[in-house]
């Protein structure tokens, strides 16, 4: 466990890079959750896995590859997301972090337990997609469905950057961050916005399940596996926009994967949380600052 | 209540409150002292539906409550919600085919059912609320080893026989007086899997140098695959790497990509399911052909769900079960049948262990009346006629269900004629493959994907 | 705020309140019968009733969210635990190490944590995280074998018993230190310099109040009586392994905590006693039938509350306290 080889390392980097630009995927919901309306979302994990299992259900029952089904599950998402924002979320808007955690939380133990309810605990995976094989360059391997998963994902995430800065909706989302009042009065409907932003987040979650179900399964859990670590990415990449989101979701995977090496695959969630522990306390506005 | 604190009471009603308090602590405590001294501190031994009688004639039984404490909710739901299905199934057939417990006039069995839960804890709440509410004699329980332990505390405390389908060997090394376990511990499924490789290889004129054992990190997997090491290491192959990692991983390909660049002849893999689901597909992605992988420890790879989420990626793979339900006796035969047509799936491990170790009971229940028929039910009666058995495929239906077919229990409530069956799949189909083949069907070995070791 | 007579360094009124109370629930176990699962019920509520009201003093009174209850709770647990199962040391002794072992983890991380400013949502982050750190680092070190304590019938030098009075008792005691704890800061300079950091931590600075040590102080109270309560929870179950870290405790602690009211140490108690009997009763009935469901429920409370009643539970014993004259002071 001491020596490391040094192929399986740069083998390991490399995954490590595919699984960060998941990574980002998922966080970039969130950041743009916490950026734009200033609420703390501690289920934006559990929409992950919700959105797992749908794409288990579409995928299975149409008997499409599961990277298919993000056509209507991220339009799906972008529904429930509003609605989450209008039933729940707009009702702590400006309230104590206390508050917004309890309630995100409260969202988090339903969204859960909704999943066990239906679902029981037993994993469901699409046992079938077209991206099933090993590409090898050189010695180094690379699974297609990753291949495939981080080209999707850095293209969302480019889409979601030209959105922020080239669109009416993306100006006013970032006006909004800026100063809400000030947003307010140069005639920007800041509800509605915050609707849209939620709506967005949340819908960028069913993509990267979508993606995540190419090599993974659904289970009630995996909330909890991408939750933390979207809020370690968003600390990471202090409220630096896409750009500060996809660096710190690269640095991520690639700590990830050199933990697992040096250490054991045991160790992973130790160097994460260490290094959010650094980052917190030297960095505390972030590897790449406010905006 | 805790209104009162803050609200300023004044020093002459609190005094007043204290006092009314000490008088009511004390009422009661003198109330119990009077009327069943014996209750607060001695726990009795359960008498069952029998109600305290004054005379030592023998109560007449007509009913026993066997207590099932298996993890109901949260991650390991599914063993749990089985179990209870199998434990449902066998108690109508105790009681409506088999007629109850004939040495006892027909007694019926009736189940009673707590949740363990998640946690220690939670395992430990469920067998207090069973014990005391129930009293049931017999206990079957917690699946989880922890849980299994957690329970374990309560029932010898409370001498109630607990009849463990958690497999962790430690669990019957803790010097407990009134546990017993039909199923095959840990280890012995980690040794079987590697026997079963080991046989193959031999008959086909193949040579296992290498190998990798990798499990998920909970005790029972570390058990198995300590289990593995033993007999790899009595057959002198070579470990090249011993690989634990928590079975919540998001991702399999660092562990995939270690097995590759260790190349391994062949890998014995003791999963959880949702890791099986990951590695297995990983694997696949990735490349990685070894002679063989095999599975251990009855969770992932070979059960219908496991196949269902991973698809053709598990095919070939190989997992030892506490059950073979493709056991040709007649018994078992039926109980399949009947499992399949009240459940519409096939009974796997959690099912199966609870369908022996039911009918051990109902063995155990009939050998205890024959030898105490003044005090069949108490737990040191009990404990004497569970050591008595001795049960085979002639003589007991238990025996029919159990993998080898003989079930005799050691003084630690150990089964001395433990093993397992494997199951590969083949063709996407789970399918028993040793000791005894299922008709018509041979293992699969080496894995015809495999690039012929060079 | 006026300076009434005090005993024991609190109010008179809170005084005989704590005595009240810990005689009231003494009681209990009477009026359970002795029952064995009833009494192991209420002792499990009374010990998260302590948890709750040790983080009020981190959570309530200083406003930090903290998650890391069982974090601290865990420290106490396993070293007490292991110290007992390998070196046969009483939980006497074993407590106060795990006591030290746990503040220095706290000061650990709590000083460079307040030192540097950290806050808020991030504060809360930082504390989950360290649950999940320390139980890798004890999976690293012990693996994911479980050790089992020894069982004695009846020891209270082993601290292990075959009934659950004598702990019922213990944190009944416990609990009402916490309580005289929380009351004493609450009236004491540090509770109105943590009071002063929670409504303005910018203002409270620019007093001249030094904030970090003040929190720091916080903090290391709460992080004691976390571990105190962690080493009697092992003597209870009996087992110690690396799941003792458990996230999820530490996020309930403080839901609990805030479902409570913030800085309210009554509703803190209640809404502990509340929500984990509502989830135990929960668990026995419906939760059999549909895994998962009782604490779907949970979560559907916690939403109502943070949605409908903010301030928590402390508003309604605000408005049980107007409505009903007689009881007001």
């Amino acid at each position: 466990m001491i020596s490391v080889e040094p192929m399986l390392l740069v083998q390991n980097i490399v995954n490590g890079v595919f699984m960060g630009l998941i990574y980002s995927l998922v966080a970039l919901g969130l950041a743009l959750i916490f950026g734009v309306m200033d609420i703390i979302n501690f289920a934006h994990g559990d929409f992950v896995m919700i959105g797992a299992y749908l794409t288990f259900l579409l995928a299975t029952t149409l008997l499409v590859d599961p990277t298919l089904t993000a056509f209507i599950t991220m339009p799906l998402f972008f529904v429930i997301g509003v609605a989450v924002y209008k039933g729940i979320i707009e009702r702590v808007l400006g309230a104590e972090p206390l508050i917004q955690i309890a309630v995100t939380v409260g969202l988090l133990m339903v969204l859960r337990n909704l999943a066990l309810m239906i679902f029981k605990a037993e994993p469901r995976g699409v046992p079938f997609t077209v991206f099933g094989f090993p590409i090898n360059v050189g010695p180094i391997t690379i699974a297609a469905s990753r291949l495939v998963a981080g080209i999707v994902s850095l293209v969302a995430l480019f889409l979601v950057h030209m959105l922020l800065t080239r669109t009416k909706w993306g100006i006013a989302m970032r006006a909004t961050a800026d100063d809400r009042e000030v947003a307010e009065l140069m005639g920007i409907n800041v509800k509605k916005v915050y609707a849209v932003t939620f709506g967005l987040g949340i819908s960028l979650t069913a993509l990267a399940a979508a993606l995540i179900m190419t090599f993974s399964r659904a289970d009630p859990y995996l909330g909890l596996l991408y939750g933390l670590l979207s809020w370690v990415i968003v600390a990471m990449g202090g409220l630096g926009g896409v750009i500060g989101v996809l660096a710190s979701g690269l640095i991520i995977g690639v700590i990830e994967a050199i933990g697992i090496s040096v250490v054991s695959a045991g160790a992973r969630e130790l160097f994460i949380y260490l290094t959010f522990f650094l980052i917190l306390w030297f960095r505390p506005r972030g590897l790449f600052g406010r905006r | 209540m805790p209104a009162i604190l803050n609200l300023g009471i004044s020093k002459t009603a609190s005094i007043a409150i204290a006092i009314i308090v000490i008088v009511i602590i004390i009422g009661i405590a003198a109330y119990y002292a009077t009327q069943q001294p014996a209750a607060p501190t001695t726990p009795t031994s359960p008498s069952p539906t029998t109600s305290p009688s004054p005379t030592p004639t023998k109560p007449k039984i007509t009913e026993i409550k066997i207590g099932l404490i298996e993890p109901l909710t949260g991650t390991h739901a599914v063993f749990g919600q089985e179990a209870k299905q199998a434990a449902e199934l066998i108690i109508d057939i105790i009681n409506n085919e088999l007629g109850g417990i004939k040495n006892l006039g027909g007694a019926k069995l009736k189940l009673v059912v707590a949740d363990a839960g998640e946690t220690p804890e939670s395992a430990k709440l469920a067998a207090e609320k069973l014990i005391a509410e129930e009293h049931p004699p017999i206990i079957l329980g917690a699946y989880i080893s922890r849980l299994t332990a957690a329970v374990a505390e309560v029932t010898e405390r409370e001498k109630v026989i607990l009849i463990m389908d958690g497999l962790v060997d430690s669990l019957t090394e803790q010097g407990w007086k009134y546990v017993f376990r039909a199923a095959p511990k840990a280890s012995a499924h980690g040794k079987s899997a590697v026997e079963f490789v080991m046989e193959m290889a031999k008959k086909k004129g193949l040579e296992i140098k290498t190998a990798v054992v990798m499990n998920e990190d909970s005790i029972f997997g570390h058990y198995v695959a300590q289990g593995a090491i033993l007999k790899l290491k009595e057959y002198g192959v070579k470990i090249l790497d011993h690989i634990e990692y928590p079975y919540d991983i998001a991702d399999a390909t660092p562990l995939v990509s270690k097995l590759k660049e260790l190349n391994p002849d062949i890998v014995i893999s003791v999963p959880y399911f949702h890791d099986a689901v990951l590695i297995a597909k990983t694997i696949k992605a990735m490349g990685f052909h070894p002679m063989f992988i095999a599975g251990a420890g009855a969770c992932g790879y070979t059960d219908p769900e496991s196949i269902k989420a991973a698809g053709e990626a598990v095919e070939w793979y190989t997992n030892t079960y506490s059950y073979n339900p493709a056991r040709p006796t007649e018994w078992n035969k039926k109980i399949v049948e009947e499992f399949k047509k009240r459940y519409g799936k096939l009974p796997t491990e959690a099912a199966g262990i609870v369908f022996y170790s039911l009918m051990v009971v109902k063995e155990a229940l009939e050998k205890a009346a024959e030898m105490y028929p003044d005090d069949p039910l108490n737990p040191d009666h009990l404990r004497e006629a569970f050591l008595a058995l001795d049960l085979n495929d002639n003589n007991s239906i238990a025996a029919q269900l159990y993998p080898t077919g003989r079930i005799k229990f050691a003084p630690n409530g150990d089964n001395l004629y433990a093993g397992t069956a494997i199951i590969q799949v083949i063709n996407g189909e789970p399918h028993v493959v040793w000791p005894d083949p299922e008709p018509g069907i041979e293992p699969v070995f080496p894995r015809p994907d495999w690039k012929g070791g060079g | 705020m006026a300076k009434p007579n005090k005993i024991l360094g609190i109010p008179r009124r809170n005084f005989y309140g704590i005595i009240v109370f810990a005689l009231i629930l003494s009681t209990v176990p009477a009026l359970l019968r002795f029952n064995t699962y009833y009494v192991y019920l209420a002792t499990d509520i009374i010990l998260i009733a302590s948890l709750v009201a040790a983080w009020n003093i981190i959570g309530g009174y200083a406003g930090q969210l903290d998650l890391a209850a069982s974090a601290y709770m865990a420290l106490g647990a396993v070293v007490t635990g292991n110290l007992l199962a390998f070196y046969g040391l009483t939980p006497w002794l074993g407590i106060p190490i795990g006591v030290l072992i746990a503040l220095g983890v706290a000061v650990a991380v709590g000083y460079p944590t307040f030192r540097f400013g950290i806050k808020e949502v991030w504060y809360a982050l930082l504390t989950a995280a360290l649950v999940v750190i320390l139980s890798r680092i004890y999976w690293l070190i012990y693996g994911s074998t479980e050790t089992y304590l020894p069982t004695y019938e009846w020891s209270w030098f082993y601290l292990r018993f075959n009934r659950y009075e004598p702990f019922y008792y213990m944190l009944v005691v416990m609990l009402a230190i916490v309580l005289w704890i929380n009351y004493r800061i609450r009236h004491s300079k540090l509770g109105y310099y943590l009071n002063a950091i929670r409504e303005d931590e910018l203002a409270a600075e620019a007093l001249g109040i030094d904030v970090r040590r003040y929190k720091l102080y916080a903090l290391m109270i709460y992080a004691t009586l976390a571990s105190i309560i962690g080493g009697i929870y092992v003597c209870i179950t009996g087992v110690v392994g690396y799941r003792n870290f458990d996230p999820w405790l530490g996020i309930t602690t403080a839901v609990m905590g805030i479902v409570g009211g913030l800085g309210s140490v009554e509703g803190a108690v209640m809404s502990g006693m509340i929500l984990r009997t509502l989830e135990d009763y929960l668990r026995g009935t419906i939760g059999s039938q549909y895994p998962g469901s009782h604490l779907l429920v949970y979560g559907i409370i916690l939403i109502v509350v943070g949605v409908l009643k903010p301030e928590g539970l402390a508003s309604l014993i605000e408005y049980v306290k107007k409505r009903i004259p007689w009881l007001k002071s």
